[in-house]
């Protein structure tokens, strides 16, 4: 036997993303500009028409000096995200308000795991019940979330559940299916010889499910959790919106929706959106520490 | 007997009149039918057939991983589900069959994890297994930085972590390239002689089997069955040179005949 490096080298990292996406980004800024102004002149034209007194000669000059406009200017939405973010923990503060629907996305994350860890081991050990319950499970994410939230709300609310939870309840409504769907087929996805290596030891199933079933479905929960963060995400933003809320995103959606104020819409959405972002990059990272194992993608 | 070592006279493997039926859609499949074998301690049998002899049915049997559906079969002493219960055996698998979540030292652990062996002997016993098949500088990797050779290695030496008496092989190196194979083929002789183990080798390559083997059992297909056995009375310990023997060739063409003949 030869002596071999005992250092294997890794393969080298993949190349990074950041380059292409910083590519599509100055793309997307560039293609800004003539959008809005296209996107409000008709708005301005109209007003212009009507007579009303904005300022400026030109549909193209009043296009970044609407109140409502499709697309703010540039100083319209400096504006509006300083007026939205400063102080960032007031009540009315776009940050502060997607930290009240961060918190409740997590919660329902959090519930949402603990029923889909629950829901696939019972799925995988048990023939009956997974025939039994699937098309249920299934069904049960047919029902349009939107119209479930208000019940669910009400339902919660006579047995003095309030505020924070219901949503974070919703949230793990629609959350829990990808993880127990995804963890189901992580947990039956040791090679059959790792079952039958299992079976020489005379190992118990509960050495098999936590020597060989948990850690080989560990990939498939990460990825499943990523696809639920963004479900739990809309559900408590959707919950927000259509019960009694008095913070939130999605609170702060439905007011400022009445209001027509669309330059508050757009700074919340691009609240939410970075929520959603940072939402599956901690669930990355934590998959990263998680299965270090893995080869680098 | 043409093993070099004295062998008591019990066997450690015996099969009479063994049987396996599988039931199939149009029928049922004879996998193996009356087949024969007293296996001493201490011998290196291997099990050489076509696909759909039957060889590896019996290494299966042997292991209690399915069941006889008639004859008899004891292992080590007992009912293969008792040798198993004992954890009598290792079992090497085609593949490797690790755990890509494990580095190697713990691949080779993870039977005495398994096996609640006390925690401080599970290291000094893995790096010593580890050492046995050359791979103590690798402790450390994950299976995926292995080639498929010293992925094979650590199964073997997973295999031999708990000591069992017996070590069950099935095409261990059937997907690994000629030059690999032959270098493990003399690994796993010198591992033989070191641990004194009764090896059970199952393979479908006739030099593989004469240069690893005391005695080779030739198995034929449809109905899968033993159509005879070959002593090798080449000397150990054997080297690169024992396949240069006219005595090698001669018992090489000795199986072929035996193939053809169930064949025919």
């Amino acid at each position: 036997m030869t002596a071999a490096p005992a250092n294997l080298p890794r393969p080298a990292r993949r190349p990074s993303n950041l380059l292409p996406m910083l590519g599509v980004a100055l793309a997307a800024l560039l293609l800004y500009w003539p959008l809005m102004l296209w996107a409000n002149s008709g708005q301005a034209a109209r007003s212009l028409a009507s007579g009303a007194d904005l300022g400026c000669t030109t549909a193209l000059a009043c296009a970044t000096q609407l109140r409502n406009p499709v697309i703010p200017a540039p100083g319209q939405f400096a504006t509006g995200f300083t007026s939205l973010s400063v102080p960032p923990l007031a009540p009315t503060s776009a940050p502060y308000n997607a930290l009240v629907t961060g918190g409740e996305t997590l919660l329902g994350l959090a519930l949402a795991s603990v029923l889909g860890l629950v829901l696939a081991t019972l799925l995988v050990r048990s023939r009956s019940f997974e025939r039994a319950t699937l098309p249920w499970l299934v069904a049960s994410q047919t029902v349009p979330i939107v119209a479930l939230a208000p019940m669910l709300a009400v339902l919660l609310g006579q047995y003095g559940v309030q505020g924070f939870l219901p949503k974070a309840i919703i949230a793990a409504y629609i959350a829990f299916f990808p993880i127990a769907i995804g963890m189901a087929q992580g947990l039956r996805s040791p090679d059959p010889l790792q079952l039958d290596l299992m079976r020489t030891y005379r190992a118990s199933p509960a050495q098999v499910f936590g020597l060989l079933q948990v850690p080989a479905s560990l990939p498939y929960l990460f990825t499943s959790l990523k696809v639920a963060a963004t479900a739990a995400l809309v559900g408590s933003i959707v919950a927000e919106i259509s019960t009694i809320s008095f913070s939130g995103l999605g609170k702060m959606l439905a007011e400022n929706s009445r209001a027509s104020d669309t330059v508050a819409l757009w700074v919340i959405m691009i609240y939410g959106a970075a929520l959603g972002i940072v939402l599956v990059a901690l669930i990355g990272g934590l998959e990263r520490l998680v299965t270090r194992w893995r080869p680098p993608a | 007997m043409t093993a070099s070592r004295p062998t008591s006279d019990a066997p450690i493997v015996s099969v009479r009149d063994l049987q396996m039926i599988f039931p199939t859609p149009g029928g049922q499949t004879v996998a193996l039918q009356d087949a024969n074998l007293q296996i001493m301690p201490g011998e290196f049998i291997s099990l050489i057939g076509p696909s759909g002899c039957g060889k590896t049915t019996l290494l299966r049997l042997m292991a209690d991983l399915i069941q006889p559906t008639g004859g008899e079969l004891l292992v080590n002493g007992g009912t293969p589900r008792k040798a198993r219960e004992n954890r009598a055996y290792g079992y090497v698998f085609q593949a490797p069959a690790l755990m890509e979540w494990r580095n190697v030292l713990n691949n080779v652990k993870l039977p005495l994890d398994v096996m609640n062996t006390p925690k401080a002997e599970r290291d000094s016993r893995a790096r010593e297994m580890l050492k046995l098949v050359g791979l103590e500088k690798f402790e450390r990797s994950y299976p995926w930085q292995l080639s498929g050779g010293m992925q094979q290695r650590v199964s073997i030496a997973r295999a031999l972590a708990f000591d069992p008496p017996l070590l069950f092989m099935d095409e261990p190196f059937g997907a690994l390239d000629e030059i690999t194979r032959e270098n493990l083929n003399l690994e796993l002789l010198r591992l033989w002689r070191e641990t004194g183990k009764t090896v059970v080798f199952v393979t479908h390559s006739i030099s593989e089997a004469v240069f690893l083997s005391t005695r080779v059992v030739v198995m034929t297909a449809r109905p899968g069955k033993i159509e005879g056995i070959v002593d090798i009375g080449l000397p150990h310990p054997r080297s690169d040179d024992s396949r240069e023997d006219p005595r090698f060739f001669e018992y090489a063409t000795q199986i072929r005949e035996l193939l053809k003949k169930g064949h025919s």
